[in-house]
């Protein structure tokens, strides 16, 4: 454990740490660019200079480069190190274009704050600036090279971190480019972490060009609801409109960075057709009405066909708040079946894994990257969970080895087939993970924990919150509306955000839903009210292993003012409520909707 | 003895201001009579256009961050040839306190004050200038600069034949 | 005391004069010193409403009577109500006893240009002039308000404070008219104003006085800076008005009073009483308009030490000097 003085104050860090790093940990910061903590350093940039005044090494120093030791006296403050830096900016901008104010990256961007910060104002250099052609990176990736300053950031997480072979540098010196070797988009799935990887603005986010500017963004912390991993993100809106999302640190979980899909899923929220107001029977209505209204055909049809004839359809999207009421409800009503799954072998399935899943058997995807025996038995991560290969991958690049069960898939790592799971060397390795998805045995798998107490599994579920409603289904003695139509009984479905497929629809005469998205369910619904989507409430959603994570409120939600009014900008009129705004978190319409029944029945009583 | 000083402060103060019931006064009798403001007076925002007649606002809301009272808000697009422009640009004169932070804010140029302080209305609604209100057909000062040419992007000319630029590198080019 | 109706009518005749002139007088006073001020900054002043802005005084009276009238949450109801009048009406009373001409012949009558000639006219004046302390007090702490509140207590404590020396100051002006009696005292100055005799005690008289009107530098119950509008910062409207035109009334009577007590009341060659005796009161009005378009507020700590260790003492030790003149003299 090297002791050293950084700034006046003593630092004992762990062998091999970067005096970057050292720094850091006191809260000392010291500028960089090619440095980032997941990719480790390159010492391309210069700019992290210190100067050490004692101890084994003397003078200048890259502090990304240079491991701490024991008796180092560091200054970050020193003249010296403090024009280097300087120095290394102006160099840095004698090619980078003026191009701050048409830059998505301006307001956001490491070059411009340490610019700023180092007090380069007024160009010296005469000289003209080297220019590059930009390529066509695809629909979501913008490319402007002229901006590069070499930092070799993109490359190193494309080629290493990512495991991408299609894209790299070339050219040398002054020269360097970075970009594809041949025409065409970039083939990883995660190829958006370029944008927040680079420190200027070569890459930016297409789907969000020229929208908004960092201090104008409204921002949260949040929970990718793509899939059951529970990425942590950042989604970024501004003017009501989902722009884009950036990943959220998050160490045990994503890490740094977030895939594609996860990514670039704006649309959703955005989308036109999404339902923004109360709807009875066809006609627009006001949330207040559409309660009562619901309450009324609620007990109407009980009237009509007893006790029973309602079911409550809940699903695995929805967030663990409002699964929690629908029980509630259910119990209000005197429904005749409360679901969470549409289909029974979804619904069986999930019920067996969450048996399976606690905390000494499962495996967070920190542990995924830090296992040495990797097992991917059945599923295919790239496709089911991105990030799930992204940790495989930087397992293998630590000298993990991957196993996958016959099973036809990619993963941007090399592999061994095995035939059966039992072909695995289990019992040799020191952190072993079994990778799965809901098809896989449980029997099987419960007999290999057993057996192995070191083990853990990563069981891939298909939604964002399918652990924590499997949770409630346990709980609750929940069924699959499969076998809640099964006998004919059920005549009224309350849907809460549910994708209830056609076919079991069709025979029912009554449904509602509580939904943010247009789906067939809201389609066919004769009384729709309005929810909000995840970026416009409060939350929380329980990943694949049992891991509950809150997400925040990112936006008030409402037609966004893009295209609200024909002259092409926002309305002259003061309103209280944004257009569209009145949708509300289907946990309280759930809870109005239990307070309205408890009312009534009071009332009776 | 200090009595005596301060009444001579207190008599000085009473002579001077005795002596400006006299003088003439300085006002200007506004609606009858008017100040010609210099030229460089700060009053009414305009947007401007650079010399080829093409918007000079990028839209890129360095003058909404500058203001201090949020009177300027816009929604940045892209135009043609990947040219940044406002979709709609909107400035609050009821809010707006003439500062002039957005002026020195912008980087091309595009917003200058004119001297027209002009601008009283009786429906508050009125003062919301829009982009169709606030842009104008010339490039008021600083006439000849335009920002594209020295961006370092191309937008008015093809890539690398800005002011300050060389071409294009080839990077598969075999020279060292 | 005689019950003629003639001399009922004349005096009722008198009352409604004094109100009229009075009333006009500050209203056009707050016309003057907006205009004094104005000039004293280089400026024109109002000159809007009629000619040279003569009808602002009308424009002013119809705003403030056609302003919102309200009371703030939380005031004393009653007592709200009752400060501006408690402000206006003590400073009117006092010029009952202020004789401000030679006495008249109308119709064989001899009219003593006076309202109410009382034998304790000088002791009415300091008595009136403590119950206009309730004004300020009252309607501060009606207020519910803190500005008022704090506005008040400085304005209690600085007009107790300032009416000791005002007293003080007019004790010599008793002891060498041998009357408290306003007439005699003006009629005591008609070979010799008693400035002459008693220029401490006039300066004593003219600096507790602008105290007592609240006047600049003496304006810290007000006090714009640090208060809002001091112990009025609630009022509106004619409410208001009221505070505002009695702080007026107040520098014309107490004005007029300087004028009877120092500067020999009517009394003055070649021009007529009455003329005299206006002249002097528009001298001390101007005076306090000149001051306010000159001097800075006083800091709190200073008004006291100026009143307590200052004012008072100079004020006694006049009396003494006064009394042993008088006895020396016999």
């Amino acid at each position: 454990m090297p002791k050293l003085i950084i700034d006046d104050i003593t630092v004992e860090v762990a062998e091999g740490t970067t005096l970057l790093e050292a720094a850091q940990s006191v809260d000392i910061p010291i500028p960089h660019f090619c440095w980032h903590p997941a990719l480790g350093r390159a010492g391309a940039c210069r700019v992290c200079a210190v100067k050490l005044l004692d101890g084994p090494v003397k003078g200048i120093q890259m502090s990304c480069m240079l491991p701490a030791q024991e008796g180092m006296v560091v200054s970050t403050t020193d003249p010296e190190a403090v024009a280097m830096r300087r120095h290394v900016i102006e160099w840095l901008m004698i090619n980078h274009p003026h191009d701050c104010p048409v830059c998505d990256e301006g307001g956001e961007c490491q070059l411009q704050d340490y610019t700023i910060a180092g007090g380069h104002g007024i160009r010296r250099y005469s000289g003209k600036k080297r220019t590059h052609v930009n390529q066509y990176l695809g629909p979501y990736i913008e490319h402007e090279m002229n901006r590069c300053i070499q930092c070799y950031r993109c490359v190193r997480y494309y080629q290493e971190y990512a495991g991408g072979t299609d894209f790299g540098v070339m050219g040398s010196a002054g020269r360097v480019y970075f970009g594809r070797f041949q025409e065409g988009q970039l083939e990883s799935p995660f190829s958006g972490n370029l944008v927040d990887i680079c420190p200027t603005g070569v890459f930016t986010d297409k789907t969000a060009r020229f929208r908004a500017r960092y201090w104008d963004y409204d921002m949260a912390p949040s929970v990718c609801p793509g899939c059951s991993l529970g990425c942590n993100t950042t989604p970024v809106a501004r003017y009501r409109e989902l722009l884009k999302t950036v990943a959220r640190r998050n160490d045990a979980v994503n890490g740094w960075f977030i895939c594609d899909r996860g990514r670039f899923a704006n649309s959703a929220v955005n989308a036109p057709l999404r339902p923004r107001h109360a709807v009875v029977d066809s006609r627009e209505s006001c949330v207040e009405d559409a309660l009562d209204t619901l309450l009324l055909r609620i007990h109407a049809l009980g009237e009509l066909h007893g006790p029973g004839s309602i079911a409550v359809v809940g699903s695995s999207r929805m967030a663990q708040e409002a699964a929690e009421l629908l029980p509630q409800l259910a119990l209000r009503i005197a429904a005749g079946a409360l679901c969470y799954r549409t289909t029974r072998k979804e619904s069986t399935e999930t019920s067996s894994f969450v048996e399976l899943v606690h905390t000494g058997s499962s495996a967070s995807q920190q542990d995924v990257r830090k296992s040495d025996c990797i097992v991917v038995y059945g599923c295919d991560p790239l496709n089911e969970a991105p990030m799930m290969a992204m940790a495989i991958r930087q397992a293998w690049r630590s000298g993990a080895t991957v196993y996958v069960i016959e099973h036809k898939i990619t993963l941007p790592c090399e592999f061994t087939l095995r035939a059966t799971l039992d072909d695995v060397p289990l019992a040799e390795a020191e952190r072993p993970v079994i990778i799965c998805n809901l098809s896989a045995e449980t029997d099987q798998l419960d007999k290999l924990l057993e057996g192995h107490s070191r083990l853990k599994i990563a069981p891939l579920f298909p939604a964002a919150n399918s652990f924590g409603t499997a949770l409630l289904m346990r709980e609750h003695g929940a069924i699959s509306l499969e076998e809640a139509l099964a006998d004919g009984e059920i005549k009224g479905i309350i849907s809460i955000e549910a994708d209830i497929p056609a076919a079991l629809l069709g025979k029912i005469p009554f449904v509602a839903a509580l939904d943010w998205q247009a789906t067939a369910t809201v389609q066919a619904a004769q009384i729709v009210i309005p929810t909000t989507a995840w970026v416009e409430m409060n939350g929380s959603y329980i990943n694949y292993e049992g891991r509950a994570q809150h997400f925040s409120k990112v936006m008030n939600p409402g037609v966004p003012v893009k295209g609200l009014d024909p002259a092409g900008h926002p309305p002259h009129i003061h309103r209280s409520t944004a257009t569209g705004g009145e949708a509300l978190p289907a946990r309280q319409l759930l809870a109005r909707l239990i307070k309205l029944l408890d009312d009534g029945n009071r009332g009776l009583s | 003895m200090k009595i005596f000083s301060d009444m001579t402060a207190l008599m000085t103060g009473m002579w001077i201001t005795w002596k400006h019931i006299f003088r003439r006064p300085v006002t200007i009798q506004y609606p009858e009579q008017r100040r010609q403001p210099y030229p460089r007076y700060r009053a009414r925002i305009v947007l401007t256009r650079d010399p080829e007649g093409g918007e000079r606002c990028v839209a890129c809301q360095l003058c909404s961050a500058a203001c201090p009272v949020d009177c300027i808000s816009m929604q940045p697009a892209e135009g043609d040839g990947g040219r940044r422009y406002a979709e709609w640009f909107r400035i609050n004169f009821a809010r707006c306190i003439f500062c002039g932070l957005c002026a020195e804010a912008c980087p091309t140029l595009a917003i200058q004050m004119t001297p027209d302080y002009e601008i009283c209305t009786r429906d508050i609604m009125n003062l919301i200038y829009e982009k169709e209100d606030l842009l104008i057909d010339g490039c008021g000062k600083s006439a000849d600069y335009n920002f594209y040419r020295h961006a370092g992007i191309a937008v008015t000319q093809p890539r690398g034949n800005g002011a300050e630029e060389l071409p294009p590198v080839d990077v598969r080019g075999l020279m060292p | 005391m005689s019950y003629d109706p003639i001399d009922i009518t004349l005096i009722g005749a008198k009352i409604a004069l004094v109100f009229f002139v009075i009333l006009t007088l500050a209203a056009y006073l707050v016309f003057a010193e907006r205009k004094v001020l104005a000039w004293i900054q280089d400026r024109k002043g109002p000159n809007r409403v009629g000619p040279f802005g003569l009808l602002q005084p009308l424009a002013d009276l119809i705003k403030l009577l056609t302003k919102e009238d309200f009371r703030p949450i939380g005031a004393d109801k009653w007592l709200f109500y009752l400060a501006p009048a408690m402000a206006a009406i003590p400073a009117i009373m006092i010029f009952a006893v202020i004789p401000f001409g030679a006495p008249l012949t109308v119709f064989g009558h001899s009219v003593e240009l006076q309202i109410s000639d009382l034998n304790v006219g000088l002791l009415l004046f300091l008595a009136l002039s403590s119950i206009a302390v309730y004004g300020v007090a009252l309607g501060g702490w009606a207020s519910n308000s803190k500005y008022a509140l704090l506005g008040s207590i400085r304005g209690l404590a600085q007009l107790i404070s300032y009416e000791l020396s005002m007293g003080l100051s007019l004790v010599p002006v008793v002891m060498l008219a041998r009357s408290f009696r306003l007439s005699d005292i003006v009629a005591a100055q008609s070979g010799c104003w008693f400035i002459v005799y008693q220029p401490l005690a006039f300066i004593i008289f003219l600096i507790s006085i602008a105290a007592e009107c609240k006047r600049i530098p003496f304006d810290l119950p007000e006090a714009e800076g640090e208060l809002v509008a001091g112990f009025h910062t609630e009022y509106s409207g004619m409410r208001f008005g009221l505070f505002f035109v009695g702080e007026y009334i107040n520098i014309i009577v107490l004005g007029g009073l300087a004028a009877t007590f120092f500067l020999g009341g009517w009394h003055g060659p070649w021009l007529p009483p009455v003329i005299w005796f206006s002249g002097k009161v528009l001298a001390f009005a101007f005076l306090f308009i000149w001051m306010r378009g000159t001097l800075p507020r006083l800091r709190y700590d200073q008004l006291m030490h100026f009143g307590w260790k200052i004012l008072t003492p100079l004020a006694l030790v006049n009396i003494l000097v006064t009394g042993w003149w008088l006895v020396l003299r016999g």
